[in-house]
Order: C-alpha cells, then structure tokens, then sequence
C-alpha cells in the first residue's frame, strides 16, 4: 500500500472538489468569528452560503502578512483563548511576528497531512526517524514531531546542530530517515568524514527528507550522491501551519500538495490574476481544515507553478515546483527567514556604523552563508584595531539575536557599497541554488 | 605632541593606491609606515608624514576613513644591541605598546624608534621617569 488515506489521495477531482466546496463554505463562517474577517465580510457583504465553485474564491479578498501584523495578536482568532491548545510564531523582533494559533482539531489534522506527508515518501512505522531541526516556535521540530508519531515510525527529537552528537545517535539507535535543511547535510557529511565513517556503510540510512531551505536539483542530487540514498523535498510555511503542505512522491517531480486541505491558487504578483497551469507565480494558499485561524486567499509570496500533467503515483492533488523564488525580499538563509529590514533595524541602532549595508548570500565550502557589509563611518575611526574587532563582534551577536542565525559581518570603506538610483541595493543573492531559478524576476 | 595617520583599509588590490595618489596630487612626503592586517578583511595603514593634519583632511575629503593617532619617537643608537637597549628601558617603564616602527637617520649611528601613543595616558612621564627623552615634534616630522 503507498496510500496513508487511500479514500482521499485518489479521489477524482471532481470528488475533490466538491470536498474543497463544502470545506470552503465551512472555513469561511468559521473565519467571519474572528474580529477581522467578520468585519472585513460584513464589510464586503460576503455569504459562504453562495459558494458553489471553488472558483468562487476569487472573488474573495486576499490576506497578506501585513494584515496579520496588524491584527497581531488575537484579530484572526475565532474560537476563545480556552479552546486554544498551541502557537506557533515568527521571531520578528523587528514589528510584529506572525502567529499562528492551532485548536486540539488542527493539531490532529496537521499531525495527520504531515504522516501522509511522509508516508507518501515512503516513511513506514518501521522506521527510525531522526529529525535534525529546531524545535519550539519553529514549526519544523514539532510539525514533524507529531506527524512521525501519527505514522507510528520511531521518532529521535535531536534537534539542531551538534554533529557528533548527531552521528552517535545515527549509529547507536539504526536510524533509518532523517530530516534536516540541505545545507546542513553538507556539513554533517564533511564531519561523518572527519570520524574516518563513512554514512552508506556504516549507517542503516534509507531516506532522507530536506525542506525548510531553497536549493537546486544538482544540491539534491549531491546530497543523495553523499548518503547513497534519496532526498525527498519538504514543502511548508508556518501560515499554513508549517511542515506538510506539500511533499513529493517516490517519483521525485514536484510536490503533492494537499487540496482537500488547502484551496490552491497560483496568481501574477503584479495583476493578482490566476495564470495558467505550467507558469510561475505567486502562491496563494486558503486553509479548509484549520479551525482556530483559518486564513483565506493568503499571498505566501513564494514564487512556484503547478506542474500540468498526471503523477505515475496516481495521486490526484496536484503538484508544485520547487520554490524559485520570493514575490517580497524576504529570503531564507540555513532555514532562517530573513527580511534586510531585520539587519537594517540592528544597523541602525548601531552608532559606528553607516546606513549603507550590503547583505550578500554566497556559498562558501559548500555552506549557504549570510555576509554583512557595513561602512565604517569616518568620525568614528580612530585607527585602533581592537577596536574594529570589538565592533564587528558586537554586530554579529546583535544580528544573530534577531535573526536567528550567525551572520559574517565585513567592515568596508565608507562609499564602498554600490547604490543604484540613489537607493541602496540591500540583498545579493549568489547563492548556487539560486543561479539555477528560472523564474524572470 | 606629534601625530601619524591612520586609514582603514579594505584588503584588496588598488586600495593601497588610494591613499598615496591623494598624498601625491597634495605633495605630502611620507617619512616612514607601517601596515596592519587583520583576518577579517581589512587592515590599518600607519603614515609619518611631515603635515599629519592635512594629510588627514585630504584623505577623509577623498572619501577615506583616516584619522589622526597620536605618536611618541625616542632616539637609539645605529647598532647591534640598540633596539634591544631601549626596550628594555621601554618595558622598566611600564609602557606597553601595539603599534611602532623605526627609522635610521645616521646608519651606524642614530635612529628613531616611534610608538603608537594613541592609548598610553602619561606616556612622556612615564618614560622621562626612566631617563628616556621623547623626540620633540620637529625632530619627528624632520626636515
């Protein structure tokens, strides 16, 4: 058997979609209990009785993460505080975070999409499963957490970073799968190297499952080059309540994404109008089975396509490309979301630096790195190098603090950091992942 | 009391160029520099020059992060041994320094040996109390 839910996973799309109907109708008079969506609906005179089409979302208004700031916290709540089990929420230190409230209900059903999720990539409860990322407001840790514990596999919570520790528990307890950004697998293979072991012989690994990061189908491939065993791509976002949105199959092209739990849509960033099958656009993304925060017509502004076309694996949701990209400037960085509004926020409340800066992503051995350039500002130089070193120490920390991972911090010459049209460019992106993306910008 | 300039400096090709084309087009003479590099990417370029104040100027007018340091020169005597001679009287004084660099003036007779002061408070008293004499300014910035 290769289904979790057979019933659901192969329904035809016209049984599909009479469930995202009912779904939709559902979710909308469950949303119109929270204080902004019931007035933004009686503002707009929208009736969930009407629907009829999934098309019919169109009409709808979409939600952005702006909106969720502004209503920050409870504004999208609909049930009482008592009711309430979990958050989950963005470090956004810089304005508000994104927070995302979950009811015993979406527990349940999220655990349930993300052992589909991994069932579908071939976990079975026969596995060992170590999960290799944070845990805690971070919804990788405990997303999977409760997903490989629905699907009955036997679950390691080790958490991120310490590779030695992590090798140990590989070799003493026969794990089988494990989760982890790419990025990070890199590493731990330089150091199942630097052990003298070698991870095809000298662990029981059969699967490995990567997500949380942009990276290419070479990166992909050399992973599974590395472990001597297949990667399968992870898709999700905390908004739509994290791991196990979309997941791909054993053939490996594109993931499933779950339709009879989330209302699809893939719309021109510019124009917000659907484009066609096969184009890339703006992922739009409505929840049908999330009671407590149920989002509509939410612009995730990750950039991605439908893949026309059948899967072999007879699934009938359809699939989306890997992620090519952002429709904002955010990006993600060692399976960090970053905004340059983060960095500029600790720049600015640092006096011996300049406004300008110039955030840099580049892989270096191997490793995606986030590099800061700031200048120097000439009346605070006084030629003392302890000095400068103390400073660019005091900026690492500062911007690690907010933005979760290590920065390299570089101090450049006043006037050295390129400006275009008198706006500075902020992000540069040289990352090896990225020079693959195919997506016009 | 007498200055050097220091610049910070971007670790790559050209930058070096920077500061001694604007101190060409102004017709500043260097007299003595020395060069620090740290891991990090960029280092710190010292320069004696005979007017530090409009050294300075011109360089941070070019766009460059100079400023001045202030520095103490003790004169030595040209032979084995000389260098070694003062530092000892250097450390009897309780003077610890990061930052120095010498001159010959007379070869086999007389040099200069200059500190990076910028840091050291009473540093002349410091050194006058182990018999050691700080060069006056218009012997550093010479002729």
């Amino acid at each position: 058997m290769i289904y979790w839910e057979k019933e659901l996973e192969v329904l035809s799309r016209k049984e599909l979609e009479k469930i995202q109907v009912e779904r939709l109708r559902k979710t909308l008079s469950q949303a119109a209990r929270s204080p902004y969506y019931g007035e933004l609906f009686r503002k707009l005179h929208i009736t969930p009785e009407k629907i009829d089409r999934v098309e019919q979302i169109r009409e709808l208004p979409f939600t952005t993460k702006q909106d969720l700031r502004d209503h920050y916290p409870y504004g999208f709540l609909t049930l009482p505080k008592r009711d309430i089990i979990r958050l989950h929420s963005s470090s956004g230190t810089t304005g508000n975070p994104t927070v995302i409230f979950h009811n015993r209900h979406d527990i349940c059903s999220w655990a349930n999409l993300m052992a589909r999720s991994l069932f579908c990539a071939g976990v079975r409860d026969t596995d060992v499963f170590q999960n290799i990322v944070g845990y805690g407001l971070f919804t990788g840790g405990l997303g999977f957490q409760y997903g490989i514990e629905r699907l009955g596999a036997l679950s390691i919570p080790a958490g991120a970073g310490n590779s030695q520790r992590q090798i140990k528990l590989m070799r003493d307890y026969g794990t089988t799968v494990i989760h982890a950004i790419p990025s990070y697998l890199g590493r731990l293979y330089e150091v199942f190297q630097a052990e003298g072991l070698d991870p095809q012989r000298d662990t029981e690994l059969r699967l490995l499952v990567i997500g949380a990061e942009p990276h290419t189908e070479e990166q992909r491939r050399r992973i599974e080059e590395m472990f001597g065993v297949k990667a399968f791509n992870s898709f999700g976002l905390s908004e739509m309540n994290g791991p196990g949105v979309a997941f791909e199959c054993e053939y490996q092209s594109g993931l499933h994404i779950w339709e009879d739990a989330y209302v699809v849509e893939i719309v021109d960033p510019k124009t917000l109008q659907p484009v066609a099958d096969g184009e890339y656009g703006e992922l739009v993304m409505t929840t049908l089975d999330r009671e407590g925060m149920p989002l509509v017509r939410y612009r995730t502004r990750d950039i991605t396509r439908i893949l026309p076309g059948d899967c072999p694996c007879g699934r009938t949701h359809r699939r989306i490309d890997r992620i090519t990209g952002r429709s904002d400037d955010m990006f993600i960085i060692k399976g960090c979301n970053v905004y340059p509004m983060q960095i500029e926020g600790v720049l600015l409340k640092i006096p011996e630096v300049g406004a300008d800066y110039l955030i840099t992503l580049d892989t270096l051995n191997g490793s995606d790195e986030m590099i800061v350039e700031v200048e120097v500002k000439r009346d605070w130089f006084n030629g003392d190098v302890a000095r400068l070193d103390k400073l660019t120490r005091q900026i690492t920390n500062q911007i690690r603090d907010e933005v979760l991972t290590k920065p390299i911090v570089r101090l450049v010459e006043p006037g050295s950091i390129p400006k275009s049209e008198g706006k500075a460019v902020r992000v540069r992106d040289l990352r090896a992942a990225l020079k693959a993306g195919n997506y016009p910008a | 009391m007498a200055y050097q300039v220091s610049i910070f400096l971007e670790n790559k090709i050209g930058r070096l160029e920077r500061v001694t084309s604007v101190l060409k087009e102004n017709r500043i003479n260097i007299q003595n520099m020395s060069l620090i590099h740290t891991a990090n990417g960029w280092g710190i370029l010292n320069l004696l020059v005979s007017c530090p104040e409009r050294a300075c100027t011109k360089l941070c007018e070019a766009g460059m992060s100079a400023s001045l340091r202030k520095i103490v020169a003790l004169e030595m005597q040209d032979v084995p041994g000389g260098l070694d001679g003062l530092l000892t009287k250097i450390a009897s004084a309780g003077v610890n320094f990061t930052n120095a660099y010498g001159r010959v003036v007379e070869p086999g007779q007389k040099a200069f040996f200059f500190i990076d002061a910028d840091q050291i408070e009473d540093i002349n008293e410091k050194l006058q109390a182990v018999g050691l004499t700080p060069l006056n300014d218009d012997l550093i910035y010479g002729v």
